[in-house]
């Protein structure tokens, strides 16, 4: 109907993945040993957008591998190992949770046109 | 990613920094006692964290446990106090070895780690009534 679902569908499956990768970095920023983990969402996001440059509408589902990686980050560790920072990582929620919200609500407006279309 | 274990990843980051302020509290109320159950001076004790995953397949989410609570074997602080019961001979205390101040700040890092997993908490709440309005005028 409309790719514009589509990738907002995209947008909140990754966004909410996220979340929940960022929950469990926060719920683990005393585990010894642990790494911080991401999804790099992003970048494929944005390895689709040169394909489509001219218009946002000609944007097309056709990657079948919307996947998106998880990443153990390397870094700067704490003595126990452990390489999380709790600050960001809220910082990182918090943007995160953001953006998903912006998501729900540019699908909320979205369906919103069609209905009105529909009933005129 | 099932929907509801994202807020058991929270709940277990509050329960075991919730365990670990309880044992912190223990360290801190028997900075001074000489006799226990299993005898001698109070040991300090510490809490091991470990990940506790909640799905199998991806593994998106893991939580956290308490793994094992530790008793830390230090020599005790000897205390010249002769008049104290459990002096021996020469007049000296065992006192367990327990820093006020390095206890303090695990607590205040205990409790900042249960803040933020509070705040994670609120957030994906927000997230999940958020998208319980979709589509609704």
């Amino acid at each position: 109907m409309d790719n514009g679902f589509r990738i907002l569908e995209r947008l909140l499956r990754f966004t909410g993945m996220r979340h929940g990768i960022l929950a469990s970095n926060i719920a683990n920023a005393d585990t010894p040993g642990y790494k911080r983990r991401d999804v790099r969402f992003e970048t494929e996001l944005d390895n689709e957008l040169p394909l489509k440059a001219t218009n946002i509408a000609h944007i097309s589902g056709s990657n079948p591998s919307s996947m998106p990686v998880i990443v153990t980050e390397e870094g700067s560790e704490w003595l126990d190992k452990n390489n999380v920072e709790l600050d960001s990582e809220v910082a990182e929620m918090t943007e995160n949770a953001l953006l998903y919200q912006a998501g729900i609500n540019m699908l909320s407006t979205k369906i919103r046109m069609f209905r009105n279309a529909l009933r005129r | 990613m099932d929907t509801f274990k994202l807020l058991r990843v929270s709940a277990s980051a509050m329960a075991a920094q919730r365990e670990r302020m309880n044992v912190i509290a223990s360290n801190m109320a028997n900075v001074n006692t000489t006799r226990t159950e299993e005898g001698g001076p109070y040991k300090r004790r510490d809490v091991i964290f470990s990940t506790m995953p909640l799905e199998d397949n991806p593994g998106v989410l893991e939580g956290v446990q308490v793994e094992e609570v530790v008793k830390e074997d230090k020599p005790p602080r000897m205390v010249y106090d002769p008049g104290h019961p459990d002096a021996d001979k020469d007049g000296f205390v065992a006192m367990p070895d327990i820093n006020v101040i390095e206890e303090m700040v695990n607590m205040m890092t205990a409790f900042r780690a249960y803040e933020s997993a509070v705040a994670t908490f609120n957030t994906s709440k927000a997230m999940f009534m958020k998208t319980l309005e979709l589509g609704k005028q």
